[in-house]
């Protein structure tokens, strides 16, 4: 197959796409469509840049609008709680105070709007409640991006059964691993490299029962997963198990 | 040095400072988020209000654009565009997301349906008109002055507004696939112009 950015048609449709995009007039499936290519995807990534350095200047029509002194409190907090990606943590060590604070942190899960998050809560609880041996349910969502990307349903607290919500596409070379951590639990504990298609059934061996608050998280590591015994791709799903 | 030298070098400085701050950010320095917060965080809040009309939720929108510029400072590429141009796309699609979303799941309320309704009849009278006090702010200048001045308001309201093609036609009384054909052949016209 030849390159596709040789390709005038392919690099004007792109071009398209990405002004699109840019402006704002994609609707929400395309624009999500599109910013899972986007990792994978160098000319789409440049073209889109091309677009945001021309249009940006435009953005000085809005007024400026004074943030509340309260807004900066806000963010301060949840960054002096919410360290760098662990991709541009250099080489923490095990069990260092920065990645400890990352899972310790309750800001990535602020992040996730509580709006939406209770909407997708309160329709996996009522989904879920029909299936009687459920007895423990996580919704895993995006870090920022409050969408909902997985479900876990536990019908004990040595059974769970992870389920995608909808199709991952993880870039070649990389892989989901899938980690969980209680509240008192010194560092996250690897389950598994996780196949972005399908349902997949796990059993807690050699840990402590699955309790209530117990997190759970999906992190894009390098093929063959974590080279050391916790994450060090960047968080793509969290969420935290709630009792029925 | 002339008062506008002078202007053009704190420019120049000024935006050469996002970049700097933000390589800074990656390298854990708060201050730096500070700094850039006090530069941009008005204009931010003010450009994600106009697309979100909801004060809590663009204050909401501008804490997870910060925490998000502190987080992906790492990513930032000085070579592949500005600092700010990388800030205010950072808030700009969180914004478009939110609406974008909240589009899926009810379209127009009855709100904003009757402003539309209102603005649309001002618009109808002044179609060759612009809407957007666009000109003396970019280098797209000079390619923007060669659309008719309806086209342009198309591309602004769904740049500066964050309007969804059906709002633009809605808004401007047109036909959603006559408002979708414009948008798609001035973005060629400007791309043209540019290349």
């Amino acid at each position: 197959m030849s390159d596709d950015s040789l390709n005038p048609h392919t690099a004007e449709a792109l071009d398209d796409l990405a002004g699109e995009y840019v402006l704002g007039t994609l609707d929400d499936e395309a624009r999500r469509s599109l910013e899972r290519r986007l990792p994978h995807e160098p000319a789409l990534q440049e073209a889109i840049t091309r677009w945001e350095s021309r249009l940006t200047p435009y953005a000085s029509m809005v007024e400026p609008l004074p943030p509340p002194p309260e807004l900066w409190a806000r963010i301060e907090h949840t960054v002096s709680e919410h360290p760098m990606s662990a991709e541009a943590a250099p080489c923490p060590s095990r069990g260092s105070g920065l990645w400890q604070g990352l899972w310790q942190s309750l800001a990535l899960w602020r992040g996730v709007s509580m709006a939406s998050l209770a909407v997708v809560l309160g329709l996996a609880l009522w989904l879920f409640s029909g299936v009687a041996d459920t007895r423990y349910l996580v919704v895993l969502a995006t870090p920022q991006h409050t969408q909902a990307g997985w479900v876990i349903q536990a019908a004990s607290q040595r059974d769970i059964e992870l389920i995608p919500l909808e199709e991952f596409r993880v870039p070649a070379g990389k892989t989901l691993e899938f980690w969980t951590k209680a509240d008192d639990w010194s560092g996250p504990v690897s389950l598994g490299l996780v196949d972005a298609n399908g349902p997949r059934r796990l059993r807690l061996k050699n840990l402590p029962p699955l309790e209530k608050n117990q997190l759970f998280e999906l992190t894009l590591e390098e093929s063959g997963g974590s080279p050391l015994n916790r994450p060090t791709g960047p968080i793509q799903f969290i969420g935290r198990a709630v009792s029925l | 040095m002339s008062g506008l030298d002078a202007r053009n070098a704190r420019v120049t400085d000024h935006h050469h400072d996002h970049g700097r701050l933000l390589v800074a950010c990656a390298e854990g320095d708060q201050g730096a988020l500070q700094t850039l917060y006090q530069l941009e965080g008005a204009c931010l809040l003010g450009v994600v209000q106009r697309i979100v009309h909801d004060r809590a939720v663009a204050e909401d929108i501008i804490h997870d654009a910060f925490v998000n510029i502190w987080t992906r400072s790492h990513t930032f590429d000085a070579g592949r565009g500005s600092g700010r141009t990388w800030m205010f796309s950072v808030a700009r699609h969180l914004a478009l997301n939110h609406v974008r979303r909240q589009g899926r799941e009810v379209t127009v309320n009855d709100d904003h349906a009757e402003r539309l309704e209102a603005e649309r009849s001002l618009d109808a009278g002044t179609a060759m008109e612009d809407t957007f006090d666009w000109q003396g702010r970019g280098d797209l200048d000079r390619c923007l002055s060669a659309l008719e001045p309806e086209r342009r308001n198309c591309l602004f309201h769904a740049y500066v507004d964050g309007y969804s093609h059906s709002e633009i036609a809605e808004r401007l009384d047109r036909p959603l696939g006559t408002v979708k054909a414009w948008i798609k052949r001035s973005l060629h016209t400007l791309r043209e112009c540019l290349s």
